[in-house]
Parts: C-alpha cells; structure tokens; sequence
C-alpha cells in the first residue's frame, strides 16, 4: 500500500526569482494564500508558521531546505483539533526554468495512511496555486470561496 | 495500490459557458493546446479527434459526454499506438465558484500498465496551465521544447508535433 503523496505541477509565466519571492515573502503570501501569511526568517531548522489576519497561527513546521531560486521545503500541519493525531508533512517546491517560463512542481509527502490533512491539502493546494499563478501573470489573484475546497467534517 | 488515473484541479478566472467553448473549439485549442486541435461534432457517439500540430497523427476517440457547460468526456486513443488501441478516458467537469471556475479534469480508464498513463501526466499541467493563462491574459504558454525537438521531454497530450 503506497503512503499518500500530493504532486502538483503548474506552468507560471514568470521568473524563478520572482517566484521564490512569492513563495517565502510573507506581504506577498497575504495577497493569494486564502489571507494566510507565511512566517519564518527561511533558514534551515528555523520554524514556519502560516498566520491568519487575526495573528493567530492556524499550520506550523520548520524549514527543511532553502536553495533559492531552485528548491524550497518546509514541514507543517494544521494545529486544529479535527488533525490533532497529525505530524508534520514535508512540502517541496522545485522551480525550474523553461524559457519564459517556470515550471513549478510541488510534492507534498510523509502523510499516515488514511491521513484527513492529507485530503485537506490536496483540495487546498489546487487553489492557491491557482490564484498564485493568476498574481504572477495577470497582477490579480483569485479570490476563491474557501467553502468551494469541500472540506469534508 | 491507487487506481491509475491522473486528477488535474485548476481554477480559472472565467466562466464555465467560455471554460467550455475552450475545450471544444478547434480555433481556440489550437491556441492553447500548442497546435494541437480538437475536432467533433459533439454528438454522443460521434467520433471525436485530437489532430496535433505539424503531425499526421491525431489521438482518436468517441464523445461520451457533452453537458455544456458543465461536463464534457471522451475517448482517448494514443496517436502512436503506444495504449495497444485501447482507449482510455479523460472528462472535464466545471463548476462556477463566484467570479471564477474551478476545472477537474480526469483522465483514467488506463490499462495495466499503460506507459499512456505516464506521458499524458506530464502534458495536461502544461496544456491546462496554458488553458487558464490564454483565458485569463489572452497569452499562451510556450515552453521551449515545442521549438526543440531534440530536448523534448516525452508528452503525449499534444506536447509532440
């Protein structure tokens, strides 16, 4: 029986470095990931939170590697209840550069079987990648109705 | 062991009624789709093509779906033989989320150990990623490989011409 693995592949008219900025700056994180901002000061070992607008920490992890403007990881899960049971999981970015454009591969990994983050994220990730995607190349993100992921419970 | 398909989600800033013109106009996906053009009638049953770009070959197949603009399926012979004339399945489904659309797009019914599997894994980020960009920009996305043949990663989906 395999372990759960989410791999995500987007194509974003863009630069690597451009890209990286928009992975680890936290002002930019704001503007496409549902509000979150990612905090961390991206060294390796250093800890990686996602906050809400309110402050409030909703996932944490650490930095696991920092290669920029090529490789990023980082750990993290969500601190809710509903995931209580849940370790981190190890989210990779790979950004590799194809002409004009980049070519972005996300591998999220490390989940338990049956694990429900594991389906939280794969419906997540679509969707800030997306609305990432439209910032980088249009200047406008989407704004997608969190209720629209289907989170099951 | 998981089933062998390939789920693909993206969310585009349109409308489904456009969402599904893309999909199903020759003009339009040859924009996106590197060249590569979609031709049927769209009746259920009718055969459905895939003719690519500077090729004579064409994937093949028939309409299983036409739901507009909500789902759309079809068959999905490989142009080079390489499913053993088997075909497999792809279906788009669209579903309107305020101002944008969130696209599914499955393709499955593959045969153990199809290598079909495997090639078309890679084309659809690149033809869908082009697809969200021609309709949110009016640009398309041309990676470098349609220009070179030589270092031209293995696609099915339209990436070989």
């Amino acid at each position: 029986m395999s372990k759960p693995e989410f791999v995500y592949t987007t194509y974003i008219e863009t630069t690597p470095e451009k890209l990286w900025h928009a992975l680890t700056d936290g002002d930019f994180t704001e503007r496409y990931w549902f509000g979150a901002r990612l905090r961390s000061d991206w060294k390796v070992g250093s800890s990686f939170e996602m906050v809400r607008s309110d402050g409030t920490v909703s996932d944490a992890g650490k930095i696991i590697e920092v290669d920029p403007p090529r490789r990023l990881a980082y750990t993290f899960v969500n601190l809710s209840d509903k995931y209580k049971n849940e370790f981190p999981a190890l989210a990779t970015f790979v950004l590799e550069p194809y002409g004009k454009l980049v070519k972005l591969t996300l591998t999220h990994e490390g989940f338990a079987e049956g694990s429900k983050f594991y389906s939280g994220i794969s419906k997540g990730w679509p969707a800030i990648l997306s609305s990432l995607k439209s910032l980088l190349e249009t200047g406008r993100p989407l704004e997608i109705p969190y209720e629209a992921l289907k989170f099951e419970g | 062991m998981s089933k062998p398909e390939f789920v693909y989600t993206i969310y585009i800033a349109s409308t489904p009624e456009k969402i599904f013109e893309a999909l199903t106009d020759a003009k339009m996906s040859e924009r996106y789709w590197h060249g590569a053009s979609v031709i049927s009638d769209w009746k259920i049953g009718s055969p459905f093509a895939l003719r690519l770009a500077r090729h004579d070959k064409e994937v093949t197949g028939e309409v299983l779906e036409y739901d507009p603009p909500r789902r759309l399926s079809y068959s999905f012979r490989a142009h080079d033989g390489s499913d053993g004339g088997k075909p497999s399945r792809v279906t788009f489904e669209l579903e309107r989320q305020r101002d944008q659309v969130r696209l599914t797009m499955v393709h499955d019914r593959f045969e153990p150990g199809s290598v079909v599997l495997e090639k078309v894994s890679m084309g659809w980020p690149l033809i869908l990623s082009s697809l969200k960009s021609y309709i949110e920009c009016g640009k398309v996305l041309y990676a470098p490989w349609y220009e070179n043949q030589a270092a031209s990663p293995k696609l099915a989906v339209g990436g070989e011409r």
